[in-house]
């Protein structure tokens, strides 16, 4: 399927686009040719856009019996050589966990688009609620790891849905991109560069000409470092005889020591945490109190952080852009003389802010301010933060 | 499953439907996982019989299969054979992915009653409305035998299933009616006990654009025919039984338990209660999915 039509591209220059046609105009840019998706607020933008832009560059967009289909299909087209995403919301994530596992299993790449709102169960359709993460990072049955992405601008939705379908090609697991039910419907300006700057950007779905026997990730036994071939594709030579999603080695076939398995499937993204991580360290060198946040939070806690620091309070931001793998080391790196933390989450249970404990092994005090289908404010964090400084 | 594959010698023989499978190079033999008396052996063989004969292009026909004692036909087939195996239930949905993004393909689905007509029995509808290029085979053998002889949705009424131990009382599903409810185009149904008819079937549905169901009867020894007797949607007729514990008797009593389709257009419901129709049920091709598809998209780039 071609895709190098011009209509692949929007124009050059300034747009004003909501949240969710920002991040499906980036996974256009990136490459996309098949969608596969079930209609659910807040995401539902995404397929009607999608509908009408796909035919245009002679990709497809398929709207499916439900979201079982949805990832299936996905993942079939991933598997033929397309460059496949779906897009939903928390009942949805829920639904598709199986094949999740599924796919990392067999390493099928293919972008994830969440946009969250508010649970459990149907709960309220159109506020946000970072509450999927919880089930994203351990979506499915199994060991493996995925890359969670979480932009906060349209800007973002756009640029970091690109990134997001580098690091599947690149790393081969499930990478999600985390919106939510206010971003995903957010009007903003976005800044679309020159195509040939996008196109350098992209990392293409080629097999390569040799097409090696090793078509799955394994241990490299020299250098201990582990290798990520590229994701092969059915229908070329560049395929193995079988896609079997039981512990494999890295021809396809089973293989008797599923605990070998296992570790690759983890520490293939562990081991390349450094190049996978994205963080904005905001004021952090002389910062007494740390903030850490991901998503919508992010813009309040500049905010704050610009208020606080004009009073004289030595507060920093650690803006965490990939969410997962958590970048433990890096955390601890930052929040290592921090007085305290604070750890703003459009959640109650602070899903983030439980990681951060973890790994500051409770030494520092974690303070959690939760929000649900609602924006902080930033007099919400100024507060907090004047109480600690105190 | 046994899993006790029976040895064979390790060269090829001279023999030209015998190929070394995947189950060949991962056991070093000819193996087969199936119990003795399966009839997925039967079907395994066809499918590599079709694909040497036809010169079927492997690159053309991924193979997607379902979950269920059937798997393992992955391990039988033509080597050449690129094949995927998907989530239980989910395989039409995966070739729907396929063909959508390499409209040059045209998958091959290997489903089970319990894989196509219960878990995943919403995608099989929508991929008969859709009428997406593939080929489904759905291998019914009244029962979940992948999970040790549980009660299917295909059981017939009066068996007996582990789930079932006072003898099935639910109404079966029809997975013919249903395809051609659906609008399946090229629907028909055979048994493993008429190979020929099978691969002529085969053949056909591998000519025909569009989607084709071929449900195929075939005897589970070992969860269904130990439980029931031979006299099984025979009752009526006041027949004894025996219990159909070897691959012949099941064999026998498909066979028997099955009416053609011409034979049944004079039979009354009563007397059609509990068999097996077989014949060619529908053959009406009508617009594929993805030639549709190609319209829409000329007409999106502009195109008339
Ligand atoms: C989501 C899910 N639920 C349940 C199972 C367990 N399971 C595996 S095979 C099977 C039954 C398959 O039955 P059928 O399709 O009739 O094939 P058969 O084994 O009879 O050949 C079940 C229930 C599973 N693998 N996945
Ligand atoms: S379907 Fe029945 S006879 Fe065939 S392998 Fe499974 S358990 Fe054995």
């Amino acid at each position: 399927m071609s895709s190098s039509s011009d209509k692949r591209f929007l124009p050059e220059g300034r747009h004003l686009l909501m949240g969710n046609i920002a991040m499906v105009e980036g996974a256009i840019s990136a490459g996309l040719t098949f969608f596969g998706g079930y209609p659910i607020t807040p995401s539902t933008e995404a397929i009607e856009h999608l509908a009408k832009r796909l035919p245009e560059i002679g990709g497809c967009c398929m709207q499916m019996e439900d979201e079982l289909a949805s990832i299936n299909s996905v993942i079939g087209a991933s598997l033929v050589g397309a460059k496949s995403m779906t897009a939903t919301s928390g009942p949805g994530l829920s639904l598709m966990t199986e094949t999740i596992s599924m796919a990392a299993n067999l390493e099928i790449p293919f972008v994830f688009c969440d946009v969250q709102r508010t649970g459990p169960g149907t709960g309220l359709v159109t506020e946000p609620h970072h509450n999927d993460l919880g089930l994203m990072r351990f979506s499915g049955n199994g060991e493996f790891q995925v890359i969670a992405i979480a932009p906060m601008n349209c800007q973002e939705l756009f640029d970091l849905t690109i990134t997001a379908f580098n690091y599947a090609e690149t790393y081969r697991c499930p990478v999600f991109l985390m919106s939510d039910a206010y971003l995903g419907h957010l009007h903003e300006v976005v800044n679309i560069p020159p195509k040939e700057e996008i196109l350098k950007r992209v990392i293409k779905r080629e097999s390569p000409e040799d097409a090696p026997a090793r078509v799955f990730s394994y241990k490299d036994r020299e250098t201990g470092e582990y290798v990520i071939p590229k994701p092969p594709i059915m229908g070329t030579d560049y395929c193995p005889g079988l896609f079997i999603h039981l512990p494999h080695g890295p021809e396809g076939l089973p293989t008797p020591k599923p605990m070998e398995f296992m570790e690759m499937m983890i520490e293939k993204i562990k081991s390349n945490i450094d190049k996978i991580t994205m963080v904005d360290k905001y004021k952090l060198e002389d910062a007494e109190i740390v903030i850490i946040a991901y998503g919508l939070p992010v813009r309040t806690s500049y905010r704050a952080v610009e208020i606080a620091r004009q009073e004289g309070i030595k507060v920093g931001l650690l803006r965490l852009i990939t969410v997962w793998p958590f970048p433990d080391e890096l955390v601890k790196e930052v929040v290592k003389d921090a007085k305290a933390v604070i750890v703003p989450e459009l959640n109650y249970t602070g899903i983030i802010a439980e990681q951060v404990q973890r790994v500051t092994k409770l030494t520092t005090p974690i303070i959690k301010i939760g929000k649900v289908a609602e924006f902080h404010h930033p007099d919400d964090i100024l507060k907090v933060i004047k109480e600690v400084a105190k | 499953m046994s899993g006790i594959a029976p040895m064979f010698p390790n060269e090829k023989p001279e023999h030209p439907y015998l190929q070394q499978s995947y189950g060949g190079k991962v056991f070093g033999n000819f193996a087969s996982l199936f119990c003795g008396g399966c009839g997925y052996g039967i079907i395994g063989q066809i499918f590599t019989r079709i694909f040497e004969d036809e010169k079927l292009d492997p690159k053309l026909h991924p193979t997607v299969i379902g979950i269920g004692c059937y798997s393992q036909i992955m391990l039988l087939v033509h080597e050449a054979a690129q094949k995927v195996l998907a989530l239980h239930g989910r395989a039409p949905a995966v070739a729907t992915g396929m063909k959508m993004a390499n409209p040059k393909m045209k998958p091959i689905v290997f489903s089970g009653d319990g894989d196509c007509l219960g878990i995943g029995g919403n995608h099989f509808i929508h991929i008969c409305r859709r009428n997406v290029d593939c080929l489904i085979m759905i291998f019914n053998n009244s029962i979940y035998a992948m999970t040790g002889g549980q009660g299917a949705p295909t059981t017939l009424y009066g068996a007996k299933s582990t789930t079932t131990p006072y003898t099935m009382f639910e109404n079966r599903t029809d997975g013919v009616k249903l395809a051609l409810a659906a609008g399946a185009p090229y629907v028909a149904r055979t048994t493993v006990a008429h190979p020929r008819t099978l691969m002529k079937y085969f053949r056909k549905a591998l000519r025909h654009k569009g989607t084709s169901v071929i449900e195929i009867i075939t005897p589970c020894v070992t969860y269904f025919g130990r439980k029931n007797l031979s006299n099984l949607g025979e009752e009526y007729k006041g027949e004894k039984g025996e219990k159909m514990d070897t691959g012949g008797k099941m064999i026998d009593w498909i066979k028997r338990n099955s009416v053609r389709i011409n034979q049944a257009k004079f039979m009354t419901d009563e007397e059609l209660f509990n068999k097996y129709i077989i014949g060619e049920f529908r053959y009406e091709p009508k617009p594929e999915y993805s030639d549709e598809y190609a319209k829409i998209q000329k007409i999106a780039m502009g195109g008339k």
